[in-house]
Order: structure tokens, then sequence, then C-alpha cells
């Protein structure tokens, strides 16, 4: 009796079925339909949990993740669904979610600064030199984190961490694509600043 | 490796799994779908909206006979007969799932007190668990369920033993609440009406496999058919729930709203598949005093306006019995003060 939202012979139900369905269409129906909403939860709640556990630590990440949703619950109606995508959406609301907590952010990684290299590495010796390259550059990297101005910082950690292209963190941000690659640029030259301080390895793109 | 890769691997290092608690964030979503922030006064009665997602805009079991009837459209106004089920009257509503499939007494497996104030503006529903711990009537001696302290009863065996009217008696008397109409559900009714309707679309957190219920789907987004559906607001036993009977008040708000959901779908999308539904619907649902097609569309009509964030949804207040730990106790005065609006609201 249960067949998957894809199965054939569902007949008109799997036109617009929700596990092929796009997430504007969810959140469309969300407007009549409350409920419809969580099914954007259960798509993206932990995805968006990982990143901001790397931003603020497992505590922090799980309340904001809950207000995150609330959030955009209740902007729901304000959703451009012309936009298939909600990622960049949600990832744009918990980052100004995060964005509140910046005391704890910039400890976070100014903690990261001074904590010693975990254990002894191991595997091949490619993966070797990388993972000390990575674990040796830690400090510095937390140290340019720290001190990169929160702007900056958004748009470089929605690249890296949350894995968003350029015109996505335009959307999530409301900015226009040229202000997310000139705040990117300025953000990794002072990573590769601070990283080329102490890492003889690395080298200049 | 680039300045972008470092920062990955420092990301990677820093990121931790979702844990099983994130669940309670999606509660506190489903709780402000269920507008129950809207709550009057400043404290919350009992547990409103714990099982919110499940409003779906509608309390689900009355909107099911009622509001699809309203759609079932095209209603000429010629035959809006009773008026005593439209707007301007208050009405409390007893809404009873039953299983009476089985050869012997009718059981309960769902029993539901709805409150539509005389302007519709608002609409509350409030589950009462079959484990309630209610005081035993005159009307019916329940037989099952095991030995209990004199003068106590499970709700549930209430109306096993003594029917439709004993349980209304009974509920009557443990809420204050004058209930004005039944209405009835028969399991087979509502397997009927799912699979009418093309099967019922709902999001599964997890895999289910339960032996009892022959409930067994995967965990994401299903379109469960009706014999599964109604497994899964009947299962007792399932992973990762308490096997409680307020866990299985959720699954059944939840389904219920589903399937307004669907229907309200249908309509738009599939009216033929709709109107069908509509049929098995009108037939699997008793009401007592009974309403006919155009009282039925009388009320729907009435709450034709009543929206997705007009309804409350909840359970009772309660917890386990002192004295016997598989009953509930409701929690007093929380639940006189729920029950207290009912009459209050108009």
């Amino acid at each position: 009796m249960v067949s998957a939202m894809t199965a054939p012979g569902t007949g008109a139900l799997s036109i617009d079925a929700p596990a092929t369905g796009s997430d504007a269409e969810l959140i469309e129906r969300s407007r009549d339909d409350p409920e419809a909403f969580g099914a954007l939860f259960d798509r993206y709640s932990g995805m968006l949990y990982r990143y901001v556990s790397r931003r603020l630590g497992p505590e922090a990440a799980e309340d904001l993740v809950g207000e995150t949703f609330l959030a955009a619950f209740s902007r729901r109606d304000r959703y451009d669904v012309a936009q298939g995508d909600a990622r960049p959406w949600l990832f744009g609301i918990a980052t100004k979610l995060v964005s509140r907590h910046h005391r704890t952010e910039g400890a976070r990684y100014r903690a990261l600064r001074r904590s010693p290299v975990e254990g002894p590495v191991e595997g091949p010796a490619d993966r070797v030199a990388n993972g000390v390259t990575a674990t040796a550059s830690r400090p510095a990297l937390s140290a340019a984190l720290a001190r990169l101005p929160r702007r900056d910082l958004d748009v470089l950690l929605l690249v890296a961490w949350g894995d968003l292209t350029y015109e996505e963190v335009a959307r999530a941000l409301g900015v226009p694509v040229g202000t997310v690659r000139s705040r990117l640029n300025r953000a990794r030259r002072k990573v590769r600043a601070a990283l080329g301080d102490t890492n003889p390895m690395h080298e200049e793109e | 490796m680039d300045d972008l890769g470092m920062l990955r691997d420092l990301g990677g290092e820093l990121e931790h799994e979702p844990p099983a608690s994130l669940a309670r964030q999606r509660r506190r979503l489903a709780d402000a779908a269920a507008g129950t922030v809207r709550v009057r006064g400043a404290r919350r009665p009992g547990r409103w909206g714990l099982f919110g997602a499940v409003a779906a805009g509608t309390a689900a079991l009355i909107l099911v006979p009622s509001v699809l009837l309203s759609a079932g459209g095209g209603a000429d106004p010629a035959r809006h007969a009773d008026p005593a089920a439209g707007a301007g009257t208050a009405m409390n509503l007893l809404l009873v799932g039953s299983d009476a499939r089985r050869p012997g007494p009718a059981r309960a497996d769902s029993v539901v007190l709805a409150h539509l104030p005389a302007d519709r503006a608002k609409v509350s529903v409030v589950s009462l668990p079959r484990d309630s711990k209610v005081r035993a009537p005159a009307c019916g001696h329940p037989a099952g369920g095991g030995p209990r302290a004199a003068g106590t009863a499970r709700l549930g065996a209430v109306y096993a033993a003594g029917g439709t009217s004993c349980l209304v008696k009974t509920v009557q008397a443990m809420t204050g609440v004058r209930v004005d109409r039944t209405m009835v559900i028969e399991f087979d009714g509502f397997r009927r009406m799912v699979d009418a309707l093309g099967g019922v679309e709902i999001t599964m957190p997890r895999a289910l496999a339960d032996r009892n219920s022959g409930l067994r789907v995967h965990a994401g987004h299903l379109l469960l058919g009706g014999a599964q559906a109604l497994a899964y607001a009947r299962a007792r036993h399932l992973p990762g729930s308490d096997g409680s009977d307020l866990d299985r008040v959720g699954r059944q708000q939840r389904l219920m709203a589903a399937l307004v959901g669907q229907a309200k779908r249908e309509q738009l999308r599939n009216p033929v598949r709709f109107a069908s539904f509509l049929k098995v619907a009108a037939g699997a649902i008793e009401v007592s005093p009974k309403l006919d097609l155009a009282g039925f569309r009388s009320l729907a009509d009435s709450l034709g306006r009543t929206g997705a964030d007009d309804v409350r949804i909840g359970v009772v207040p309660s917890r386990p019995d002192r004295a016997d730990p598989l009953l509930l106790a409701w929690d007093q005065p929380a639940a006189s003060r729920l029950f207290a609006e009912f009459e209050a609201g108009g």
C-alpha cells in the first residue's frame, strides 16, 4: 500500500509530489497548509545544523536552527516562489541569526588559535602532508577568521562551509553578485596573508 | 591545498552531526504552524499545540466531513435548510474514531472534542486520550481493560461498553461541556476515504514497522494508501515512540491534517476523484443527531472562512495516574480552564 512518491501509477498525486517537487512548491503550499513547512525542516535542518555548528558550536546551533525555521515560517508569504531552491533563503536567515552571536563566534575562533594540535596524523603520504599542513595552519586560520569583518566572514563561510555558489550567496545576503565577489576576494586575501606568515608549504594561487 | 581547502578542512573538524534532540526544534515549528502562539492570555492552557503540525489549517476531524463537503460545492443555497448547523450558533462536537471491524463492541481509537464558536472565527479541538481516567458512568460497565480502582474507568472502555450515548454522558460530566452533536468515523470508512483520495501524502521522519498493526513504511515523503494510513494512526508500539496513547494521538492528528490538505489539493487538481471522495466520506461518517446533506453543507459553509491559523489543536493536559500509571489523569485545574472556553467562547 505504500509507494514512494516517484513510483509510477500514483496518478495525479505524483505530479506535484513534494519529494520531487521544489522547495518553492512546498513553501507555496504551506501558506494554506502550514504542516507542509515541516517537510522543509526535514530536508534542510541537518544541513543548517552542520553549518551553524561549525560557526557557533553544537549547543547554540540547535536553538539557532529552530529559530531559523521559525523566522522562515513567519516570512513564508514573502518567499519568491520563482526561486525553486530554498537553501540560499534559509542560509541567509541562519547567517543573520548567527551574527547576533558574533561574540560567541569570535571567542570560538580565538580559542582554536590557542588550542594545541590534536594527535598524530596517519595515512598515505600525501594525506599526511595535507593533514600536517591543515592542522599546522589551524591557529593562523582561526586567528584570521576571528579578525575578519563580519560581512566578509559571512561571504567566505557561506562559500567554504555552506557550499553556496556566488549567486546563491548573493541571494542569501541580499547583495549583488559583484559585492559577493569583492568581499570574498578581500577575505581570502587576508586569510592567505595569515597563512603565508606561518605556512611555507602554501602556494599562492 | 589552497586557502579554501584548508578552511573546509577546519570546518570539517569543527562540525557536529545533528543530534536527535533537533526534533525538539521541529516541534517548535509545529507549534508555530498550529498558530498556538495566539492563545489568548499569558498562560498556555495545557498542551495546546503540542501536536501542532497537525493544524494544516483545519480541525482535521471536523473538516473531513464539513469543509470538504462545502467544497463539494455548487451547493444550491436553497438547500441550506438546517440553520442549527450553520453560523450564528455555537456548537460543540464530539468526534469519535471508532473501530467496529471486529465482532463485539466497537472501540474508540480516538475521541476529540471540538468547539465552534458562534462566529466561527476560531475553532478549538482537544483530543481526549482513550486512556484518560474517568469517573465510571452508570450507563456503561466497562468490561475490558483490566481491573480499575472502584469508581474509575478508562474513557475508551466507556465507549466500548456503553456506546456513543454513554461516551457523551461521560465526556459531558468530565468536561462540563455540553455536546451538541457526535460524529463517528469508523476506521474502515477512514481507510476507504483515504483510498478514494488516492492516498495521503505524509512525511515520515524515520522508517517504521509494526507487526500488530501491519504498518511498514520507509522514511521520507510517502504516499500512504488507506490500509497503511490506518495502521499508522493505530500503531501503538513504534520504535522511537514512548508507546503512549499521546504519541498515537499525535500521529492521528498529523494524519487527519494531512488528509485534509490532500483533499483540498485534490479538489483543485482532480474534481472527479474529489467527488467520489466526498461520497465515501459522507457515507463513512455517522452523525447524531442526524445531519442531512444540507445540514452538513450549512455547517461546512459556516466554517468556510475559518482559516489555518484560526484552529487550535491540542490534547487535554494530563499525566500518568498515581494509582494506575496506565491511566492518564487530567491535570486540574488546567483541564477545567481549557473546557471553560468551550462554554464561554460564544
